[in-house]
């Protein structure tokens, strides 16, 4: 709502008060003032010219005039504009003026013509094509006041001396959106009573209720009132309406418009105008719900397929409005109008908004119903329109008003107490105080001890509880007035749920790593959803998806990171060492779940490449090694992986990651046939790991018991051993730690081969193993037992020989 | 000759030769020569039956005071060389150390974390518990239990992602307000709860919207808690967050939720409040909603609004990140450009 200092004058003394200084008193204690524009700022000499003659030059568009600004002479000017005449005022820009956009107005020649300033369009002293007059849109302005004399200043005829507050007015403080309720809210804040008059109307025609009737529902229209007009001569405003209009964002019509959108910026009661001569058949007005099939071709002249939840205003057989959102065409008041019913109503808000956004026509008064409008203010509206009428457009108001609906709103009656609301604001106001600001709002209050009721007007039916009479107290006493403190709460702790410290730890381990972290989006396809996941779960998709590529719930976070990949790559960025923690989601059984998973990817090198040539590629053990490093900072043990075929993964470099034979991750390699054909990839080998924190916290280890550092030497025996090449690490590893004894502490392998010194189908695996006695030196027969019994067991189980 | 100048003339050749031996081999051999079993000094002392008894005493004192003094230079003389071989190696161990190191890759935190990690520590600081809710919600946890009610306009099914009739990607963190509140046991002390999470909007992504992006959600629930309560404890995070000498105010504003509503503005850091592009010329920034609860929501979690009170507040972890880095583009934090990720390092603690 953009709201006129000038037009509060109407209301309150302003005398001294700063327009930006009431901006920012109503910003912090009622509306928000998103800006306050004057728009004569930086504007200079530009003064009403009255056009004395007016001759076109030959073989131009362009007129030769000589106008008169209230100086000695009259000045010759040069002007392009097809509307220009002789005998117009206009306005002019003299030599020196400036125009918005930092243009200066010089002296100067138009094909040799002398010309000495400039007559001006409104779009050109900076009014929005949006709200100048129809009829001066592609020409210069044409005054029509003649109180106006060659030489004044055109900014306060204009309404540009005027400033403009924009309300930036949220859902409930719709009571703010007219003059009068604005009026309403600066009264509160500079502590005055705003001069709102009731209208006396005094009708001059005959009697138009007999022959005519209107029915509506008071369930989707609580209010609807009628009036009639006659002898209507269609013209344009005068100019201080029109101002009004256009400062509010409004462009000024004709008389009739022009009216009911004045009072609806005066009241906030919408208006609707209908030329009468539609109704002159069926002599009826009804509004209903539409009917199925009913059509409807509005002002703007858009075709919509009523749906039966519109209200539809009807002459009793065909609609001629919809209701609250914006006439028919059909009903339209045009220049050959003479009569017209004048409409003021309170439709159905939820009803309202949902036409609205079902028709995509959303409109001033539509949005003025949604969000609920004064109930006080129809009876007022509709006089004041008509008022207007008689006095702009000569009409003569019939005598009698229909009244198809008139339900009334019981006022809101509030009793609380004056402990509870500084209980509430955290203040210490005095009752004297409490009542005192309750009367800056012109809320009737009684007291009584501690407690007090308040009687809440209908022109603010966004109040309905204590606390809503505690916002008003808090504000308007000023939030800045509060003092600042801090919630008394007693003792508590603070602090992460057990597994949320579990996760920033891992977070901190693999950043620590050298990975960067990356935040990438749930949404992702169906297709990728399911991928890089051992077992596609029951997808959870979206019902109206952005775009295809963000339909489901990922069930993984690999899809993401190779987002990321891709992304990076395009930008020529090669080397990446990425992570994400976050969850992913399905609806497996019916009933969605959200699991937290940690998932990480490797391209490119190890480290920095170097002058060295000391670079290391990434690689499945490199990727292995690092996760590896994980699990033992978390004193995660017995980790197993098992060669395991993924959807999108490689299919002879991927393992399954379990522990306790419970599937906790994959590793491995995203699969080739991916990386090859997605041109993103380049072909690039990308290692990735994904684990289920789900599985994966529990098992990690709490609390440390220390013990102190062993006091006897280990003892190593390296062992090397030829196997067929089928024979896996793992099998010989657990194959030598069942059959060790109780002193091996580790199993390391220190070699492996396969190739030109070995026969086929055969490898060669050397380990070392470490045995050691915390309680006493380890002897060599000890030693010598054990690996004895590993390697009888090597050579039995695994068919292995010995080196 | 007698000893005495041949022990003067020993003393002049031994000193010498001492001297210029430039190897510890050729050092040794001037040892052994001199003072070894067979050397000069011990051939002196075996001519000692030729000397008269009385002078015996004086060559004897005499040779002794010569070995000690060969002796001396012998072993300073081979610490010289030993010093002189290893400045030799040193200097042709010489490297130029202006050559850069060999470095391994170095993680970063995302931005959006760094500012969520800090508010956690910030507010567990208070003594806030960190809770988390879930991302996939019911229209009765997101909507219903917030004073939202079927048909309210902030509802609307284009703004949010349904994935059925009754659940939907959580549109804000304020559920898990309503989800805490329900669960806690007042008997055991008041409730003080952040959370921080992922929430969605049905809006295209360009510079300004993302249909992803993370909020933190406060609420603290007592039998004593105020409006100004909720104004010091929001000073607190702006004055963290944004500085120390940032100025902040509160605006009346409207959620469904609160009664009273606040949203809270701080001076605007880029120009101190005289107005900028970044304030758009109004020398402040918006930077979170918070309000009263209201007393809808207390009661929807079984909650006596006549004996508890609470304030909650609500902001954006991407907002904060845009505001505190002078980031243009929100898409920024989700594309993950490395280059972009990594800039942050220097802001972790």
């Amino acid at each position: 709502m953009l709201v006129s200092y000038n037009w509060l004058k109407d209301f309150l003394n302003m005398d001294g008060v700063d327009p930006y200084a009431l901006a920012e008193k109503l910003t912090r204690s009622g509306v928000e003032i998103a800006s306050t524009v004057h728009p004569e700022d930086g504007l200079s000499k530009l003064v009403v010219g009255h056009i004395l003659t007016c001759e076109k030059i030959e073989g131009t568009h362009l007129n030769k005039t000589t106008v008169d600004v209230g100086e000695d002479e009259a000045r010759q000017i040069v002007c392009g504009a097809p509307n220009v005449a002789a005998g117009q005022d206009v306005i002019v820009a003299l030599p020196g003026a400036h125009l918005p956009g930092g243009i200066k107005i010089k002296k100067g020649k138009l094909r040799g013509i002398e010309s000495n300033g400039m007559i001006c369009g409104l779009q050109e002293l900076g009014f929005s094509d949006s709200v100048v007059p129809p009829k001066y849109a592609d020409g210069i302005w044409v005054f029509h006041d003649p109180d106006l004399k060659p030489g004044d200043s055109v900014f306060a005829a204009l309404g540009m001396d005027d400033y403009v507050l924009d309300f930036d007015i949220t859902p409930n403080r719709a009571d703010t959106s007219s003059m009068e309720g604005a009026a309403y809210e600066v009264g509160a804040l500079i502590d005055q009573k705003p001069k709102i008059e009731d209208v006396v109307l005094k009708e001059d025609g005959a009697d138009w209720t007999g022959d005519f009737t209107a029915v509506a529902d008071e369930k989707i229209a609580p209010k609807y009132y009628l009036r009639k007009l006659t002898g209507v001569k269609i013209a344009e405003s005068p100019l201080w309406l029109q101002v009004r209009l256009w400062n509010a964002g409004i462009r000024p019509i004709n008389n009739v418009v022009d009216a009911t959108n004045y009072v609806m910026l005066l009241t906030g009661q919408p208006m609707h105008a209908y030329d009468a001569k539609l109704f002159d058949k069926t002599k009826k007005i009804e509004v209903r719900l539409a009917k199925e099939g009913e059509k409807l071709q509005l002002l703007n002249e858009k075709e919509i397929d009523l749906d039966p939840q519109d209200i539809v205003i009807t002459d009793g057989e065909q609609a001629v409005g919809l209701a609250g959102v914006m006439g028919g065409l059909n009903s339209e008041v045009t220049e050959e109008t003479t009569d017209v019913i004048l409409e003021a109503a309170v439709f159905d808000p939820a009803l309202t908004r949902k036409a609205a956004l079902r028709h995509d026509n959303r409109t001033d008064a539509s949005a003025l119903f949604e969000k609920g409008i004064n109930w006080d203010n129809t009876q007022k509206a509709l006089d004041i329109c008509a008022l207007i009428l008689r006095a702009n457009a000569g009409a003569t108001v019939l005598a009698g008003e229909i009244k198809a609906s008139d339900l009334d709103k019981e006022a809101v009656v509030i009793t609380t107490t004056a402990s509870r609301t500084n209980k509430i604001l955290g203040t210490d106001l005095s009752m004297d105080e409490i009542v005192k600001i309750l009367g800056k709002l012109n809320f009737p209050v009684a007291v009584n001890g501690d407690e007090y009721t308040v009687t809440v007007p209908n022109r603010r039916w966004d109040i309905f509880i204590d606390s809503d009479i505690f916002e008003e107290v808090g504000r308007i006493y000023g939030y800045d007035n509060i003092k600042s403190t801090h919630p008394a709460t007693g003792e508590l702790i603070g602090g992460y749920a057990a597994d949320e410290v579990k996760v920033r730890h891992l977070r901190q381990l693999l950043e620590g790593q050298g990975l960067s972290e990356t935040i990438n989006y749930s949404l992702t396809s169906e297709e990728l959803a399911t991928t890089f996941v051992k077992k596609a779960l029951a997808p959870v998709k979206v019902n109206w998806p952005l775009n295809s590529a963000r339909t489901t719930m990922r069930q993984n976070l690999i899809c993401g990171l190779l987002d990321t990949v891709a992304y990076n790559f395009a930008r020529k960025q090669t080397e990446l060492q990425l992570f994400e923690n976050g969850r992913v989601y399905d609806m497996e059984g019916g009933d969605y779940h959200e699991h937290e998973h940690l998932a990480a990817a490797y391209v490119g090198l190890a480290g920095e490449s170097n002058w060295q040539h000391k670079d290391e590629v990434v690689d499945f053990y490199y990727v292995k090694g690092q996760l590896e490093d994980v699990f033992e900072m978390i004193g995660v043990k017995d980790v197993e992986y098992r060669a395991e075929a993924i959807k999108g993964m490689h299919p002879t470099r991927t393992a399954g990651i379990y522990v306790n034979d419970e599937y906790i991750g994959l590793i491995g390699q995203i699969s080739p046939v991916l990386t090859m054909t997605d041109k993103n990839f380049a072909g690039k080998e990308i290692y990735v790991y994904e684990l289920n924190l789900d599985a994966l916290l529990p098992l990690m280890a709490k609390g440390v018991k220390s013990k102190p550092a062993p006091k006897y030497p280990a003892v190593q025996r390296d062992l090397s051993i030829l196997v067929d090449e089928d024979v896996t690490n793992a099998q010989v590893e657990s194959c030598i730690k069942e059959n060790a004894g109780k002193y091996l502490v580790s199993v390391e392998v220190i070699d492996v081969y396969q190739g030109a010194h070995l026969a086929a189908g055969k490898k060669s695996l050397a380990y070392r193993l470490t045995f050691l006695n915390e309680a006493e030196t380890l002897t060599d027969a000890v030693v010598t037992k054990a690996t004895d019994n590993v390697q009888a067991a090597l050579e039995e189980k695994l068919e292995a020989n010995i080196r | 000759m007698d000893l005495f100048d041949r022990l003067k003339d020993l003393r002049e050749q031994g000193l010498a030769e001492i001297k210029e031996a430039e190897s510890e081999k050729s050092l040794n051999d001037v040892r052994v020569k001199l003072v070894g079993k067979k050397g000069e000094l011990t051939q002196i002392l075996h001519q000692m039956k030729d000397v008269a008894p009385e002078k015996r005493r004086e060559v004897g004192q005499k040779v002794n005071e010569l070995r000690d003094l060969f002796n001396e230079k012998l072993a300073s003389a081979k610490d010289n060389l030993i010093e002189k071989a290893i400045e030799a190696r040193l200097e042709a161990e010489k490297i130029d150390v202006t050559l850069p190191g060999r470095r391994k890759h170095v993680g970063s935190k995302h931005p959006i974390r760094i500012i969520q990690d800090d508010l956690e520590r910030f507010f567990i600081g208070m003594s806030y518990q960190v809770v988390q809710g879930p991302e996939i919600e019911s229209e009765h946890y997101n909507f219903e239990m917030l004073n939202l009610p079927k048909d309210h306009p902030a509802r609307d099914m284009q703004a949010t992602f349904y994935v059925d009739a009754d659940h939907l990607l959580r549109s804000q963190t304020s559920p898990v307000q309503a989800r805490t509140m329900e669960k806690h046991d007042f008997d055991k002390g008041d409730l003080k709860m952040i959370s921080p999470g992922k929430v969605y909007r049905r809006d295209d992504d360009d510079a300004t919207h993302s249909h992803q992006f993370m909020q933190m959600e406060g609420l603290v629930v007592g039998k004593n808690i105020s409006l100004s309560d909720l104004k010091g404890t929001l000073e607190l995070v702006a004055k963290h967050e944004f500085g120390q000498d940032r100025e902040t105010r509160l605006r009346p504003s409207y959620f469904p939720f609160t009664e009273p509503s606040v949203e809270m503005d701080v001076s605007c850091f880029e120009c101190g409040g005289k107005g900028c592009a970044i304030c758009k010329n109004t020398g402040w920034i918006e930077v979170l909603g918070a309000g009263i609860v209201h007393p809808n929501v207390l009661s929807a979690a079984g909650i006596d609004p006549s004996v508890y009170s609470g304030f909650a507040f609500g902001l954006g972890l991407d907002r904060f990140a845009i505001l505190k880095y002078g980031i243009d583009d929100i898409r920024d934090f989700y594309s993950d450009d490395v280059r972009f990720l990594q800039q942050f390092r220097q802001e972790e603690d």
